[in-house]
């Protein structure tokens, strides 16, 4: 081959791939290539989309399921526009917000409720939070679980001082718990669980926490340029998630077993994480109690706990007072979760 | 001799030459980067501009983080790393001398060392928890083993690499085992051992972020990784300077140690 057909061939390879590339461009407008959701690997309602596909089959656009590890990495992801929309804490979120990340809370699908608990080991005398001074207590860093903790030390006038706090993640928890290192762990199934079966029993529930007036939940959240490109397509995201989660409700331990197999963990696992939150509905959500309807947004539920988590996170050291927004309400936007309940 | 890299002065830049470039480059890079955060070219959140991270620090110097002094997290990850490094150093160059002097140590451990010394450290982070617990043994152990092992393979090259025609003209003189220890082997192998310490501080230092990524509270790896997490970029840029720059006094601190004791290094005749 000479090089002059050489260049030719190159050439005609390039315009081609240019032409493509173009009907890409031309086709994007209605559909994107594919969607990325960020997801955390544990047993989750969503789960049962992905494995019957009907998030792709209601975009039209395969799904292209992104793991992490902590909510921290999610942050990472979104800064770097590796993902879309995402399903995590509401203190990674909180943090992500306050740092001016370009990222949206559309919806809040799970208030933890039994999911994560503080278990405490029988042998020490650990029978309630208030015998967790002069203990040793893990937890694993920037989660739900630790704003948990911290609160609970809080509303219970424990002396942090007093306890010793570490951080650790799960896997590394259970390895300090067998060592005895630690006495008691604030952390999610199946970790509890196997805390529990190794002389360990549940003496806190971040359920409990609702009742000082503190919510702590997982948030759907998406990448605001994603969103205002694709409005119809986040809209049709809420509904199927909806119709997972009625699906679940008719029959949770049906769901509970798909789940578990898809996950390839123990039924039980999966079932006691997703016994252990509650799901409100998409009409719910728009209450004044969690997102608001746009008008009572500023004054809703999950404004409310976003700013506490933001100032708690202040106080602890973790966020700048100056980064903290007067009011998390226009990082919230109702407007997909209306359209996805008007039928 | 710069301290840094061995370069010779070579014709062309003098010393106040060289250091005035230096400079410059330094003042071009941190111009282009503060212009990249004031004219918004890069989103200060990915990049935070110097007076950013310049701000950050006067804040944290203030009210330290996470309820720590910033003086408190330079002190227990510099003394976590000294107290590592010094007992890399003490067990590092006689074991290591030890393999070069003698074949059957050497070839006892050389699997061993060999094995040991290329693999990444981070892969050991779920072990040390299971070994070492929650508290200093797991990141003194991190930090530990990383140097170590490159103090010994070091200080073993430098031992086999002593001319051995000096080692016989020795003998022949009449030097006993101790003597040619002391006075041929050690006098030789000591300019190369001490290279090797200071290219095993650097890897021991890195290994710093490792070792505090195990259940730490404090210390300036711990610092980074947990600014990470709340993205805050401008403490994990203060992080990554302060690392840096304590990284560069070590290796000062060397270099001026080798100065005294060892004054022959690279006058080989």
């Amino acid at each position: 081959m000479t090089l002059h057909t050489l260049f030719k061939k190159l050439a005609a390879v390039a315009a081609l791939t240019l032409s493509v590339a173009n009907i890409n461009i031309a086709h994007a407008e209605d559909v994107p290539q594919e969607v990325r959701f960020a997801w955390a690997g544990g047993p989750r309602v969503w789960i049962l989309g992905k494995i019957d596909k009907s998030f792709d089959k209601s975009f039209g656009a395969p799904v292209r399921w992104i793991p992490f590890a902590t909510g921290a990495d999610v942050l990472s992801l979104f800064a770097a526009k590796e993902i879309d929309i995402a399903r995590f804490g509401s203190s990674p979120a909180v943090a992500g917000i306050a740092r001016k990340l370009p990222i949206e809370i559309i919806s809040v699908p799970e208030v933890i409720a039994t999911s994560e608990r503080l278990i405490g080991r029988k042998s020490k005398n650990i029978n309630s939070i208030k015998d967790l001074e002069g203990k040793t207590v893990a937890y694993p860093p920037n989660s739900t679980a630790q704003y948990a903790l911290e609160l609970a030390i809080k509303v219970n006038r424990l002396d942090k001082s007093k306890i010793r706090l570490v951080p650790l993640k799960p896997a590394d928890q259970v390895a300090a718990w067998k060592r005895g290192d630690i006495d008691a762990a604030y952390v999610w199934g199946p970790f509890t669980q196997q805390f529990e079966a190794d002389g360990g029993h549940e003496i806190f529930v971040t359920k409990q926490l609702q009742k000082d007036g503190f919510l702590i939940y997982n948030n759907f959240v998406v990448r605001k340029e994603f969103a205002e490109k694709y409005p119809q397509l986040v809209v049709k995201f809420l509904r199927t998630y909806q119709e997972k989660v009625d699906q679940y409700k008719k029959d949770p331990d049906g769901s509970a077993q798909l789940i578990a197999k898809h996950l390839d963990i123990p039924f039980e696992t999966a079932r006691s994480v997703l016994t252990g939150l509650e799901y409100p509905s998409n009409t719910e959500q728009l209450t004044p109690a969690y997102l608001g309807n746009g008008a009572t947004t500023p004054t809703s539920g999950i404004a409310k706990a976003a700013k506490d988590t933001a100032n708690f996170l202040v106080e602890i050291g973790d966020l700048r007072k100056s980064d903290v927004p007067e009011s998390f309400a226009p990082a919230i936007n109702t407007t997909y979760l209306k359209q996805a309940v008007s039928k | 001799m710069s301290n840094s890299v061995n370069t010779r002065s070579q014709p062309g830049l003098s010393t106040t030459q060289r250091v005035a470039v230096s400079t410059g480059a330094v003042a071009l890079v941190l111009g282009v980067w503060q212009l990249s955060g004031t004219l918004k070219w890069i989103d200060p959140l990915l990049l935070p501009p110097p007076t950013e991270i310049f701000q950050t620090t006067v804040d944290i110097l203030a009210d330290g983080y996470r309820q720590v002094s910033l003086w408190q997290h330079i002190w227990v990850s510099v003394l976590r790393a000294t107290v590592a490094f010094a007992a890399a150093i003490a067990t590092g160059i006689p074991l290591g001398l030890a393999m070069g002097l003698s074949q059957p140590v050497s070839a006892v451990l050389e699997p061993f060392v060999q094995f040991l010394r290329p693999l990444p450290k981070i892969a050991l982070i779920p072990l040390t928890v299971v070994w070492f617990g929650i508290d200093e043994g797991s990141k003194f152990f991190l930090i530990y083993i990383s140097c170590f092992l490159s103090v010994v393979v070091s200080a073993a090259a430098a031992a086999v690499g002593v001319s051995k025609n000096r080692i016989r003209a020795a003998q022949t003189l009449g030097a006993n085992r101790y003597q040619v220890f002391t006075r041929v082997v050690l006098p030789n192998a000591l300019p190369e051992i001490f290279t090797g310490v200071r290219l095993s501080i650097g890897i021991g230092w890195t290994s710093l972020i490792a070792a505090e990524m195990v259940a730490a509270n404090s210390g300036l790896g711990w610092m980074v990784i947990n600014a990470g997490t709340y993205l805050r970029t401008d403490v994990v840029m203060l992080g990554i300077l302060l690392l840096g720059g304590i990284g560069y006094l070590f290796d000062l601190a060397l270099v001026l140690l080798q100065r005294t004791f060892v004054p022959w290094a690279g006058r080989d005749a």
